[in-house]
């Protein structure tokens, strides 16, 4: 492999990679605004200029300084070059370029959601000049509205281009563009045309700076206060690596998390906004029961001590359960629940298992849009909103197939219902983000005792015997299985609501009430346990050899020293 | 060997051969009648190979502001390429004090036409735009004109390159641009061609292996297509009898080169002259000497982008070594402009940055903020608010914007950056007479 030298540093690369693709391939940092590994290059920001030396063939290959400064972000990374970051000519070049690009700014870093996360401010940091030397006015650009989702504010510009290049060549929509000339040039929308597609958030993310601004987002919180925890999309089949970002138990948005092999550098603005039921008003917060006609909350030991008190009874008289498991639900909590109902069959029949409907809205759409079917660079939004169908399918038929016969093969929704008729016990989980019980449902479970387990209140929960609130996944950790057959471990955000806890924990206080132990010697649920066990006790090792398991990406350090006082 | 007769103006009476009152537009019958397309046909005889190397002999270098030769140009188009080739016509035009080419296409635009010809059969290009500034309205509806008739002539279109002679066909369109600099800017051009935005594009690839549309493309200026007849015509020596060798050791500047004066002199105007003529003997005797017998102060000689030239230098030969021998960027269009003694070079200098920051595309950080930020501060001295300090920053700033140092993209940037310094430098003192001193204030600790 051809060799170059960066930094000092020796890299191997491959033919056609950039200077600046094989520094950052090595860890080297070269500051670019310009340059985005999902678009095309137009190396027209200049902050990543770097000084090059070259073998001359005509003179013996010796060593010799290209006289101009490179751009790293467009130049071809050559065999035996040697290339300087810190070379005077380089550095003046950074400072002078970190110079204007303050000149027009408006420095309303206080008052600007980028702060803390804006490529102006670390390279002011790292590579500017803590002065300015521009005395003269500044021009003034205009905050403009551009869609539904997205607001610009064009004085804090440094028109790299990224979100015009975005509109151009991921969505397809080309509505941005760039008006006027030299220095009073602005992005703005085509005539006629408003931001408003299905991709629209990105341009939030591709845009270095604050200019570009979230109104989801918007004056909400500082970044700094936030945590952003890696995970997967808990809405739709993609599989799409975010981050939930959240504060004091309020998720406040969701980013994506750049995966080459899944979502690239992008994520929908229905992954990217679909997160408002987290903390929607009508999430189930108490534990309730039917009785005479009325609601009554109760406590979570109290229920918990019911529920199992009632099947314990029920099947002591023969009863049959049923148990309708969402394809909302983590691979971990699927076992779980399985584990549960199964366990009521011992030598005695089967329990009836089903997935929970699978909702499909159209068909997928792929980003660019000309891209063909099945494109490695392409993003695709899947038309199936549910993001583990497959993983849950892939437990329940193990688990059915054990030889033990204690559980049904797992039904779809629509033979579950049928079945579910023999049931007298029936244990539904929903996790939808909307109300998704259809009537069917509803009327094949009447007269028999019900345990809903859900996120929101539905038509099931105001008629359901027993009601248990639980969590979305942004509450709890698991694991989902993507369209591909992807196994993606996604962690905890935030401590699951008031009132709610996740089915994994509900099911394992269930199976400890159902063995005869009192809750206080339930296990902590750990959904790394449960893919151990998922690997020993059903043979799918898959969920321990080759699952992906998120790496939590290094916060920066504060580049100043605390002090302790 | 100087020349003794007009060239490029055979058909354009200039002084000191003609009278510019006789001129009229030359159209096909008349152009024919005076040997027009002579040179074609005799094209049309040779191998095409034959022409790109009397071309690339002949040294001919681009009249559009670089000077990079022709021929050799040519010979970049990918070899064995059997698809779509283009001509780009650079007839943007739009360097200011700049109005040479315009001559060509008011008085003569089947000299272009049948350079553009004998081009495309030579490169094997099968189609040609003329790519004309919006601001020529007249000339665009005269070259139009001059189009339709090379077409219902057999020199364009189907039955084309003199009525079917050859085996192969030439389209010619006029594209006219909506009046930016930086569409003259070879790339920029294509670009806008294309029908986007006039923002030059980063090279490699050059336009040559993918210019226009992605197709191997030549583009040249409206002179350097117009010289090519001649030099298909009367060989590569002739044309090298022209002109004159450069004297450091550089490549020659061949052939004769029109040259538009403007400014403070008593007889504006285009002149043809040997590349090499002395810029005094063009002011003194060709442009009659200086407007009101006033003292000759600074000569911006090639469009503003190249520098200045103090009345000092004013011996200075204008062929391509003129930047090397007189601290400028270099020859430029040729055009020189002529300033007396009661111009104030700060006002120069303000109404030029005026321009390129105005004409800055905008696409790379230092020409855009640069070129807004040195207005802003020429204006400042102007009024007499400026400080010294400012003069330092001025060299700063200037200084570091151009495709020559590596910090833009086009070269537009690097106009503004000579055109900044070298006044500043050849001017300084009348600068640091307006403005006022920086003082550092004796108690601040520095
Ligand atoms: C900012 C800028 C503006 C230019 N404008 C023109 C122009 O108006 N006309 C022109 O012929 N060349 C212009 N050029 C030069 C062209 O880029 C190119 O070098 C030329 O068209 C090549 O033709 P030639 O080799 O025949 O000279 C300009 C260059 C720059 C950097
Ligand atoms: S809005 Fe942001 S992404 Fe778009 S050009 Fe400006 S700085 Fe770049
Ligand atoms: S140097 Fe100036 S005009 Fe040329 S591409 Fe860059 S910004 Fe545009
Ligand atoms: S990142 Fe290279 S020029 Fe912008």
């Amino acid at each position: 492999m051809p060799t170059i030298t960066i930094d000092g540093t020796a890299c191997e690369f491959e033919k056609g990679q950039m200077i600046l693709q094989v520094a950052k391939a090595n860890g080297i940092e070269i500051p670019h605004y310009c340059y985005h590994e999902g678009l095309s290059i137009v190396a027209s920001c200049r902050i990543c200029l770097v000084e090059v030396w070259a073998p001359n063939p005509r003179n013996d290959y010796k060593l010799e300084a290209i006289p101009k400064l490179l751009p790293a972000c467009q130049t071809p990374a050559g065999e035996g070059q040697v290339v300087y970051l810190d070379s005077p000519k380089v550095l003046a070049n950074q400072k002078q370029v970190m110079e204007y690009l303050l000149i027009n700014h408006p420095l309303d870093c206080p008052v600007c959601d980028q702060a803390g996360e804006c490529y102006l401010q670390d390279y002011s940091y790292r590579y500017g000049r803590s002065v300015s030397r521009f005395e003269d006015d500044k021009i003034k650009q205009p905050k403009k509205d551009l869609g539904p989702t997205v607001y610009l504010y064009s004085d804090r510009c440094i028109m790299c281009s990224r979100c015009v290049r975005f509109t151009r060549e991921i969505s397809g929509t080309s509505e941005l563009c760039v008006v006027g000339r030299g220095a009073t040039e602005q992005i703005d929308l085509f005539p006629g045309k408003a931001l408003d597609n299905e991709m629209s958030g990105n341009v939030v993310d591709v845009c270095p700076v604050g200019a570009m601004l979230d109104k989801d987002f918007l004056f909400s919180q500082r970044v700094w206060f936030m945590t952003s925890t890696p995970s997967i999309d808990g809405l739709t089949a993609g599989g799409d690596n975010i981050h939930i970002e959240h504060n004091k138990g309020t998720v406040y948005r969701i980013k994506p998390r750049t995966n080459p092999d899944v979502n690239k550098w992008w994520i929908s603005d229905e992954v990217r906004y679909g997160y408002k039921h987290i903390h929607s008003d009508d999430r189930l917060t108490s534990p309730h029961r039917a009785q005479h006609g009325e609601r009554i909350n109760t406590t979570w030991p109290s229920i918990l001590e019911e529920v199992d008190s009632v099947i314990t009874r029920m099947v002591g008289n023969g009863a049959t359960v049923a148990a309708l498991i969402s394809p909302m639900l983590t691979c971990e909590e699927a076992f779980l629940i399985a584990d549960y109902a199964k366990g009521w069959h011992v030598n005695r029949g089967q329990a009836i298992i089903g997935i929970g409907p699978v909702p499909v809205d159209g068909e997928d759409r792929t980003y660019p849009p000309t891209a063909k079917p099945g494109d490695a660079n392409a993003y695709t939004v899947r038309a199936e909103k549910a993001p583990n169908a497959r993983g849950v399918k892939r437990v329940l038929a193990a688990m059915a197939g054990d030889g033990k016969g204690d559980l049904s093969e797992p039904m779809d929704f629509d033979a579950w219902l049928e079945a579910v008729k023999a049931a007298d016990i029936v244990i539904i989980t929903g996790n939808y983000p909307n109300d998704w019980v259809p009537k069917e449902l509803t009327r094949a479970v009447t007269k028999k005792f019900v345990v809903h387990v859900d996120t929101l209140t539905n038509g099931l929960s105001v008629k359901a015997d027993v009601v248990l609130p639980s969590s979305t996944w942004a509450e709890k950790s698991g694991t989902f299985e993507n369209v591909d057959g992807l196994l993606q471990v996604f962690e905890q955000a935030i401590e699951p609501i008031d009132g709610a806890a996740p089915e994994g924990r509900i099911f394992t206080h269930l199976i400890t009430l159902a063995e005869g132990k009192p809750l206080t010697d339930a296990p902590h649920y750990d959904a790394g346990l449960i893919r151990q066990r998922l690997a020993e006790e059903v043979g799918l090792t898959e969920f321990v050899d080759t699952i992906s398991i998120p790496v939590q990406i290094q916060k920066a350090e504060p580049d100043v020293a605390i002090v302790d006082l | 060997m100087p020349m003794t007769e007009p060239v490029l103006t055979k058909r354009i009476p200039t002084y000191p051969y003609g009278d510019p009152k006789d001129r009229h537009a030359v159209w096909y019958d008349e152009y024919v009648k005076t040997g027009g397309y002579e040179a074609l046909a005799a094209a049309l005889e040779k191998e095409p190979a034959a022409i790109v190397d009397t071309v690339k002999d002949s040294n001919l270098r681009g009249r559009g502001g670089a000077g990079f030769p022709c021929g050799l140009k040519w010979t970049f188009l990918p070899k064995d390429y059997e698809g779509q080739r283009y001509l780009a016509v650079n007839s943007d035009e739009s360097e200011p004090c700049t109005f040479k080419d315009r001559m060509l296409l008011d008085f003569d635009p089947h000299q272009l036409l049948e350079g553009i010809a004998i081009t495309c059969w030579a490169c094997g290009l099968q189609t040609a735009y003329i790519y004309i500034r919006g601001e020529y309205h007249e000339q665009a509806v005269t070259v139009q004109k001059a189009i339709d008739e090379a077409y219902k002539n057999g020199v364009f279109g189907k039955q084309g390159l003199m009525k079917g002679k050859v085996d192969f066909a030439v389209d010619c369109y006029l594209h006219r641009g909506a009046g930016a600099y930086v569409c003259g800017e070879e790339t920029g051009l294509l670009e806008s061609l294309e029908g986007k935005r006039g923002w030059p594009r980063i090279k490699p690839p050059f336009p040559a292996v993918a210019g226009l549309f992605g197709k191997p493309t030549i583009i040249n200026n409206v002179e350097t297509l117009a010289c090519v007849p001649h030099i298909v015509q009367h060989g590569s020596e002739w044309f090298k009898s022209l002109g004159c060798e450069s004297t450091i050791g550089g490549p020659p500047s061949y052939g004769t080169k029109l040259m538009g004066v403007s400014g403070h002199v008593n007889r504006p105007g285009v002149y043809e002259c040997d590349l090499g003529f002395s810029l005094r003997t063009l002011i003194d005797e060709y442009c009659q000497g200086m407007k009101g017998g006033k003292k000759l102060k600074a000569i911006i000689p090639g469009g503003i982008s190249m520098g200045v030239l103090t009345a000092d230098q004013v011996d200075a030969e204008l062929d391509f070594d003129i930047g090397r021998k007189n601290d400028l960027l270099g020859l430029g269009t040729a055009c020189p402009t002529v300033l007396d003694e009661d111009t104030d070079m700060i006002m120069v200098a303000r109404n030029i940055t005026r321009f390129f920051k105005n004409e800055s595309c905008g696409q790379c950080t230092p020409c855009r903020e640069g070129s807004g930020w040195i207005y802003k501060i020429l204006c400042r001295i102007e009024e007499g608010e400026g400080t010294t300090r400012d003069l330092d920053l001025l060299l700063e700033i200037a200084g570091s914007m151009g495709a020559m140092p590596g910090t833009t993209i086009c070269g537009l940037a690097d106009g503004n950056n000579w055109a900044v310094r070298t006044i500043i430098n050849k001017f300084r003192d009348e600068f640091e007479a307006r403005v006022k001193p920086s003082l550092v204030p004796v108690t601040m600790s520095v």
